[in-house]
């Protein structure tokens, strides 16, 4: 592929990140594809509870919960993303409503334990963004989750800017299914 | 000559009707005949002993009504096989009345030192599914490719007819691992050991029941059915088990 070839179907792969068209590469997904966009929909879910019931925890107000409602919204835009994704490899998304979200109790009592927890949901993710991003077969689908990778790497930044600490790592752990799937396994119940 | 005719009568209406009455008494002791997928064996054997039950393969059992098999009742594992009697018009509507999740067993033993679902790509093993028309077999594919582990399907050792013979096969140690549901792991806990799949990768394991359209006791079957759905009947599936009702199907 020629650099001109190889710049224009990254324009294309980019703009289907933004708006879809990843499915034009439809049939080509791996195992591997496949288990990162199931995971990813259900911890995106699980982020999504989690930031929905951080808000109705009260400890964060006016502008600190601008961070939580931004990374509510769009946890469900990852979700629904990556459900597209899964629709278009010809499987059944999970759906919300196939989970009974466990949080430790006191999760939400404090803004520190809140942080914490989120901080650990959201690493797992980014790791497995990170790993999806090289591993997947498919342009379009490297660009789709180093798009989510990144996305969730900023919420990680504002979510930890609410507990006054700096979480900035040189290089985030990447993980494989196995991995992220083992560090929030207790949350999805 | 009229009085005699008018007792005659009298006679004839109460022995009609005390045949009746008495064939309906029959009928109402005759058991039901329920045909039911072979993971409800022990919670519906124990809930309601009265019945006639007939356990399989939900797919075995579609097949059997299809042919004009004698069920009262159809209970699925999958609502693939209720759904498509019910297009046929050989079942009434059929409605969930409960749900399970996936494991893997090993035995006790565990040979070939399974720990998680992921041992399975990395070490050598005999696995035991069940066929994929079975739904336990069709449930057991949607997780290895949820999971990115299409590939140890390459491992497998043999394909069984029902949950049973996957969970009877582990438990006598002729196979190093085997996918069945949780419930169908509790009666062989002595022989097997339980590794949990992550809730992500579990698939969507739901139970239809529906009356069985050429039975002659529809009023009966229907009031079982009930039964299954009253607080009483969904205290034993959970005391057995099972989840409830999903919240999506509720």
């Amino acid at each position: 592929m020629n650099r001109r070839r190889f710049l224009l179907s990254s324009a294309g792969a980019s703009a289907a990140a933004l708006g879809g068209p990843w499915i034009g590469a439809a049939g080509a997904a791996t195992d591997e594809d496949i288990a990162f966009a199931n995971f990813g929909v259900s911890a995106e879910f699980l982020l999504k509870d989690f930031y929905a019931k951080a808000l109705a925890g009260k400890q964060f107000r006016g502008p600190r919960a601008n961070a939580l409602r931004q990374g509510r919204t769009a946890a469900t835009k990852h979700a629904r993303a990556l459900s597209t994704l899964l629709v278009s490899f010809g499987d059944t998304p999970p759906v919300e409503q196939d989970f009974e979200f466990a949080w430790p109790r006191r999760t939400f009592s404090s803004a520190q334990t809140t942080v914490k927890t989120g901080l650990v949901v959201l690493r797992a993710l980014l790791g497995s963004y990170q790993w999806a991003a090289a591993s997947a077969s498919v342009v379009g689908y490297r660009i789709l989750f180093a798009s989510l990778g990144a996305s969730t790497a900023q919420q990680l930044g504002a979510l930890s800017a609410l507990s006054g600490q700096t979480s900035a790592r040189s290089f985030p752990v990447a993980m494989d299914v196995e991995t992220a799937s083992a560090a929030i396994e207790a949350y999805l119940g | 000559m009229r009085t005699r005719v008018a007792a005659l009568l009298v006679i004839a209406v109460l022995a009609a009707s005390s045949l009746a009455s008495s064939a309906g008494a029959r009928r109402q002791a005759d058991p039901l005949t329920i045909y039911a997928a072979a993971s409800l064996t022990e919670v519906f054997s124990s809930f309601d002993r009265a019945q006639r039950y007939s356990f399989a393969g939900s797919n075995a059992l579609e097949t059997q009504i299809r042919n004009g098999a004698p069920a009262d009742i159809f209970a699925s594992a999958a609502p693939l096989n209720t759904q498509r009697l019910f297009q046929s018009r050989m079942v009434e509507r059929p409605v969930t009345f409960t749900a399970n999740r996936l494991v893997l067993i090993v035995p006790r033993s565990n040979p070939a030192g399974i720990r998680s679902v992921y041992d399975l790509r990395r070490k050598p093993v005999k696995l035991v599914i069940a066929g994929a028309a079975v739904p336990v077999g069709a449930y057991t594919r949607t997780v290895l490719r949820k999971l990115g582990l299409s590939s140890v399907l390459s491992k497998v050792v043999s394909q069984e007819s029902d949950v049973k013979a996957v969970s009877g096969k582990v438990a006598f140690g002729q196979a190093d691992a085997g996918f069945v549901y949780a419930t169908d792991a509790r009666p062989v806990r002595e022989q097997v050991s339980v590794i949990r799949i992550p809730a992500w990768a579990q698939p969507r394991i739901r139970y239809e029941i529906a009356v069985v359209s050429r039975s002659s006791r529809k009023a009966a079957a229907r009031a079982w059915i009930k039964r299954i759905l009253s607080p009483g009947g969904q205290r034993a599936l959970r005391n057995a088990g099972f989840l409830p009702i999903p919240k999506a199907t509720r």
